[in-house]
């Protein structure tokens, strides 16, 4: 009966759970984007070397960084994302 | 994420707003291909013109379709992938997909027990099978900052949201005055307001880890300038300020160009103690 009573209470579901914030890093710098702020994280592969790389987006130009994944938990330092040869720009971000 | 189904990865990104004609966040996509990224492009319905979410015929509904951060993902489970938009107001739009990168042109609104399901401001989505039932879930952040977590309670065809799980305390904008400036970076222990939200393993143990990205106003005193002494300035600029804004503000254009030059010349004041920088960090929590 106690059992019965138990279980569903230490079953009961709470949400999903993670750890303390932890600033990311990205070469020797926090990753931080340009003024005013507004860092809108992505995470994908996008050299096609088997690693997951950290993109975020920013309101400044509406410009992308790409911060490569370098493997062993670090990041390397910022690299503008381009497009046809040039930074891309994201129109109307501001 | 792959858009169009031509085997290469595009990139979706919402915007504030066009400028060229009535306010709306378009949503661009950079088409991938062989060669790399395409220059951004307006992605239209299947009517052949941009998407645009639906707004409310109230005044300052405005806010229903601008400021919109996109996310693509298959939420009925028909094999076509749908665009579920948040937006300034908080709320999230849905675009059923028709394939092929085609979306219906009108969107209907996520809803928990009848009413749209929001998260105050600036609607942030990520979807994810996070409790694993088959089902996508609902993260985002918010403008207050924070992470809520929207369990989807129905089916792989049929969504149903529970009400919003608060994963992650919103910081707020923070306090104001010369009393709660905190010079540096160094207070920054968790993200700050305008969260945004990505849900991945980013550190390989198997678990889902939060990325979050944020916008943070940080206070450094000036060159040759010590703290002390630019906690003391700022105090006395904060009342000159308050003065200037007791003065009315002049309706004729001559009075405007005054009033706005005497403002301009007060906030560059400023700069000779005080230096402000608004940026944003991310932030990883690891998934336990």
């Amino acid at each position: 009966m106690l059992m019965t009573l138990l279980v569903p209470l230490l079953a009961a579901p709470q949400g999903p759970q993670f750890g303390e914030p932890v600033r990311l890093r990205g070469g020797d710098d926090f990753v931080k984007v340009e003024a005013p702020g507004y860092a809108c994280p992505a995470w994908h592969d996008v050299d096609n070397d088997g690693k997951k790389d950290l993109l975020v987006g920013q309101f400044k130009d509406g410009k992308i960084a790409i911060h490569k994944n370098l493997g062993g938990g670090k990041l390397a330092a910022r690299q503008w994302l381009m497009a046809e040869g040039e930074i891309a720009e994201v129109p109307g971000v501001w | 994420m792959e858009l169009n189904g031509d085997g290469h990865l595009d990139i979706l990104s919402g915007s504030y707003s066009r400028h060229e004609a009535e306010m709306a966040g378009l949503f661009q996509v950079l088409h991938g291909s062989k060669d790399g990224w395409k220059k951004p492009v307006a992605l239209n319905g299947s009517d052949g013109q941009p998407l645009i979410l639906p707004m409310g015929s109230g005044e300052g509904d405005i806010i229903d379709r601008i400021c919109t951060r996109p996310f693509a993902v298959d939420l009925d489970g028909d094999g076509k992938l749908d665009i579920v938009s948040g937006n300034f107001r908080g709320t999230f739009a849905w675009f059923r997909g028709e394939g092929g990168g085609k979306f219906a042109p009108v969107a209907t609104w996520l809803e928990v027990d009848g009413d749209k399901l929001s998260v105050g401001m600036h609607g942030d989505p990520f979807f994810v099978d996070y409790d694993k039932d088959g089902d996508f879930d609902l993260f985002s952040g918010s403008a207050e900052g924070g992470v809520f977590w929207f369990q989807n309670v129905g089916s792989k065809t049929a969504p149903k949201w529970k009400k919003g799980v608060t994963l992650l305390e919103a910081a707020g904008h923070g306090a104001h005055g010369a009393d709660a400036i905190q010079f540096g970076d160094a207070h920054c222990k968790v993200p700050s307001a305008d969260t945004r939200v990505w849900v991945d393993d980013v550190d390989g143990d198997g678990k889902l880890d939060l990325l979050v990205g944020d916008q943070v106003r940080l206070m450094h005193a000036a060159k040759g300038v010590d703290e002390k002494d630019a906690r003391s300035k700022y105090a006395a600029w904060s009342k000159q300020q308050q003065e200037f804004f007791k003065k009315p503000q002049p309706e004729d254009e001559a009075g405007q160009k005054a009033w706005q030059t005497e403002y301009e010349a007060l906030d560059k004041a400023k700069e000779a103690f005080l230096i402000e920088e608004a940026t944003g960090f991310v932030w990883l929590l690891r998934g336990k």
